[in-house]
């Protein structure tokens, strides 16, 4: 049994190996190698010296990275919003009406279109002369053009939209897939209980995609932290510091002015913050699911 | 159970140990050659030993392939034992693979880099100081203005490239509609807020989009740095007026309610939606393939000046790394390749201007057969003895303009107040001049 077990485990670590030696490489040990940086104010270029925890006390003091925290935490309202639509799209997709293959794909496009692509088409449609402005104008709910992604009111919740309009499909696959994992004979029941569709939904369905709700909303999360590709492209955190997201103020110090050392303490700052907020949603989602043995 | 947390944990430290051995592969060669003062004449290899020197340039292949090629043949021809790698890189990657460069001890020997990016690395040390192997008639061989854009504390960081200058792009029939003479244009900043204003007024049309850069300052004299360049110079009462008056020409829809980029600057005139254009002579490309139309109704004239009565150049320059192994090779062939002879043949084939002195004397930079191209050139070149780049001699340039224009962004787009504003950019920008890092 010992012998068994061994073996089993040695196969599973070989299987893992490759990729964990390639998240060692690229992943656990920049992050390692951060704490040291973060004590210095390394910049690739010009000599190295020790700071000491200079780059923490300068972090809470600057201004731009405060700004830069609070847009990251703005940012992650999009996650309830992302995960109730796309619960909902995935309960439509599972269903069998007509065309639902073509619904399947059609939300799908958007997660395997590369951010490039996607922001720019964004700008166009979003631009001052754009779809969206003309058909505003025409229907008369806009009196004037809007530049949705030069003012500071709205640059931030467009923003949010395109993260939320490119990551639905992927959330609705996940969620798919815990959907077709409950047992039909549970509805049946609940049905034979007198349970119409909203009961259905709110008694079965959800209940038992809650590993899925935690599992998403976990990476929903992170990703809505450390936001980065749809802003640098479309606004570079601009207008002024309406858009400024930490992950984009982290790159535009380090990678843009070479304060590395500086860099890599907001990165850990962020890193912890992260953390802190992955907890908490562990915290809150700690039930439910289907027993599969 | 305990097993396989030991196995994790043993595994799990191998791991770790192991990229800490891939990591530390990478060395960091950090000797960079002493120099020697005087001149760069062509004095080949040291006892014959064969030298390699990285090139690298910005968007330039495979355009310029051709150019390229036959003057480096022609540079190793000449310096036996010499042979030049070139390199070419977008604009967006140069900055990070020059760091990953440095980081991992493979220096490029001569790149191409912006006024901006070269005082940046200048003032962090990254780059030799020319002046220590340059000779004065070489120094001095190249528009002082645009020279001195790169000069640090009397060390000269960059020779300067090709450049550019700004001219006015006028569409005439939208100037025409208005009322107003393309034939005499505005002289003036002035002058020319209040064409716009009459265009806006009769066609609907805006005047014209900018970029809310740290160049709007030095237009009307308004100095960024102090004379030592030790502190911030900029929050004044004349500066907060050049604010106030932007805003106020915003919204009234003179100006565009905009930081337009250079990409969207070429939109909204291709689109007819701006009457004026204030760049570089390269616009023209972009327009004559974007809107065939508007070009033809297009012409350039000498752009109308701010307060400070000088027109801004916007230089690209060759720089030599602190750690390049071959320094004194380097300079020479920079300063082969910015020579006044091998700038005015450049010029020809990529309709930039020179920064050298003497290649303005060439016929090419003053005589026009009247098309929108060479309008535009001899318009620009004709003010290069004036011209200077905006961030002359400033120390980390790139962090003092990221300040500027989130600064000016807060104000004209999102409505901050403007002394609040200033007062804030202004402590910023000190922080940064007084942080070593």
């Amino acid at each position: 049994m010992y012998k068994a077990i061994r073996s089993e485990s040695f196969a599973a670590w070989a299987f893992m190996a490759p990729g964990l030696l390639f998240l060692a490489v690229f992943t656990f040990w920049p992050i390692i190698y951060g704490i040291p940086l973060s004590l210095t104010d390394y910049s690739v270029i010009t000599e190295t010296h020790f700071v000491g925890l200079d780059n923490f006390t300068r972090a809470f003091q600057d201004h731009n990275f405060l700004i830069s925290l609070w847009n990251s935490l703005v940012y992650v309202l999009v996650v309830p919003v992302i995960q109730i639509i796309s619960i909902l799209m995935a309960i439509l997709v599972n269903s069998r009406i007509p065309g639902v293959k073509m619904f399947r794909a059609a939300y799908y496009i958007p997660v395997v279109t590369s951010m490039v692509a996607v922001a720019l088409i964004w700008s166009w449609l979003l631009g001052n002369n754009g779809v969206v402005n003309y058909l505003l104008l025409k229907v008369g709910i806009l009196s004037e053009q809007i530049s949705w992604l030069s003012t500071s009111s709205t640059a931030l919740y467009v923003l949010m939209f395109i993260t939320m309009w490119k990551g639905l499909g992927y959330y609705m696959m996940l969620y798919l897939a815990g959907l077709q994992g409950i047992p039909a004979d549970l509805y049946e029941a609940a049905r034979v209980d007198g349970a119409g569709p909203l009961r259905l939904i709110i008694h079965v369905t959800l209940p038992l995609l809650r590993p899925h709700i935690l599992f998403c909303t976990v990476i929903s999360v992170m990703g809505a932290v450390r936001v980065f590709d749809e802003v640098y492209i479309l606004t570079k955190g601009g207008p002024g510091t309406s858009t400024l997201t930490s992950s984009v103020y982290i790159f535009q110090k380090g990678l843009e002015q070479f304060n590395f050392g500086y860099a890599s303490a907001l990165g850990l700052i962020v890193s912890v913050m992260v953390a802190a907020l992955s907890v908490l949603v562990f915290r809150l989602n700690r039930r439910g699911g289907v027993n599969t043995y | 159970m305990t097993t396989n947390r030991k196995g994790f944990t043993v595994s799990l430290l191998l791991v770790v140990m192991m990229s800490m051995l891939l990591a530390a592969c990478g060395g960091n060669d950090n000797t960079a050659g002493t120099p020697s003062p005087g001149s760069t004449g062509e004095t080949g290899t040291e006892a014959g030993k064969p030298v390699t020197l990285e090139f690298w340039t910005i968007a330039l292949q495979p355009t310029f392939n051709d150019y390229f090629n036959e003057l480096i043949a022609k540079y190793e021809s000449s310096h036996p034992g010499v042979k030049v790698e070139w390199k070419d890189y977008p604009y967006d990657a140069i900055s990070q693979r020059l760091l990953t460069s440095t980081a991992s001890g493979k220096s490029p020997d001569v790149v191409n880099l912006n006024t901006e990016f070269a005082s940046q690395l200048g003032s962090k040390g990254a780059l030799l100081n020319l002046n220590e192997y340059l000779t004065d008639e070489e120094a001095k061989s190249y528009f002082e203005g645009i020279y001195n854009s790169t000069v640090l504390d009397g060390k000269a960081y960059a020779l300067p490239w090709y450049t550019g200058t700004e001219v006015l792009f006028m569409n005439t029939k939208l100037v025409k509609e208005a009322g107003l003479d393309p034939s005499n244009p505005p002289q003036t900043r002035e002058e020319l807020v209040e064409w716009a204003r009459q265009v806006h007024e009769k066609t609907g049309v805006a005047g014209y989009a900018q970029q809310l850069v740290s160049k709007l300052f030095p237009i009307d004299g308004i100095p960024i740095l102090n004379e030592d360049k030790t502190a911030a110079a900029f929050n004044t009462p004349v500066a907060e007026a050049m604010i106030a008056q932007m805003r106020d020409l915003m919204a009234e829809g003179v100006v565009l309610k905009e930081d337009a980029e250079f990409s969207k600057q070429i939109q909204y005139f291709s689109g007819e939606q701006v009457a004026f254009q204030l760049s570089g002579p390269t616009f023209i490309n972009f327009i004559k393939k974007s809107a065939p139309d508007v070009y033809k109704n297009t012409i350039a004239v000498t752009l109308p000046t701010g307060k400070a009565n000088l027109r801004l150049s916007n230089s690209m320059d060759l720089v030599v790394p602190q750690k390049s192994k071959n320094p004194e090779q380097a300079v020479e062939f920079a300063a082969f390749m910015t020579n006044a002879e091998n700038q005015t043949a450049f010029s020809k084939v990529a309709n930039t201007l020179p920064s050298s002195k003497a290649s303005i004397e060439d016929p090419f930079f003053t005589q026009s057969d009247g098309s929108l191209e060479a309008e535009a050139k001899v318009a620009s070149s004709q003010s290069l003895d004036k011209a200077t780049d905006y961030m002359v001699g400033v120390p980390n340039a790139g962090d003092i303009n990221s300040a500027l224009a989130r600064g000016l962004q807060e104000i004209l787009m999102n409505g901050a107040d403007i002394k609040e504003t200033l007062n804030a950019v202004e402590k910023e920008v000190n922080q940064i001049l007084n942080q070593d890092s």
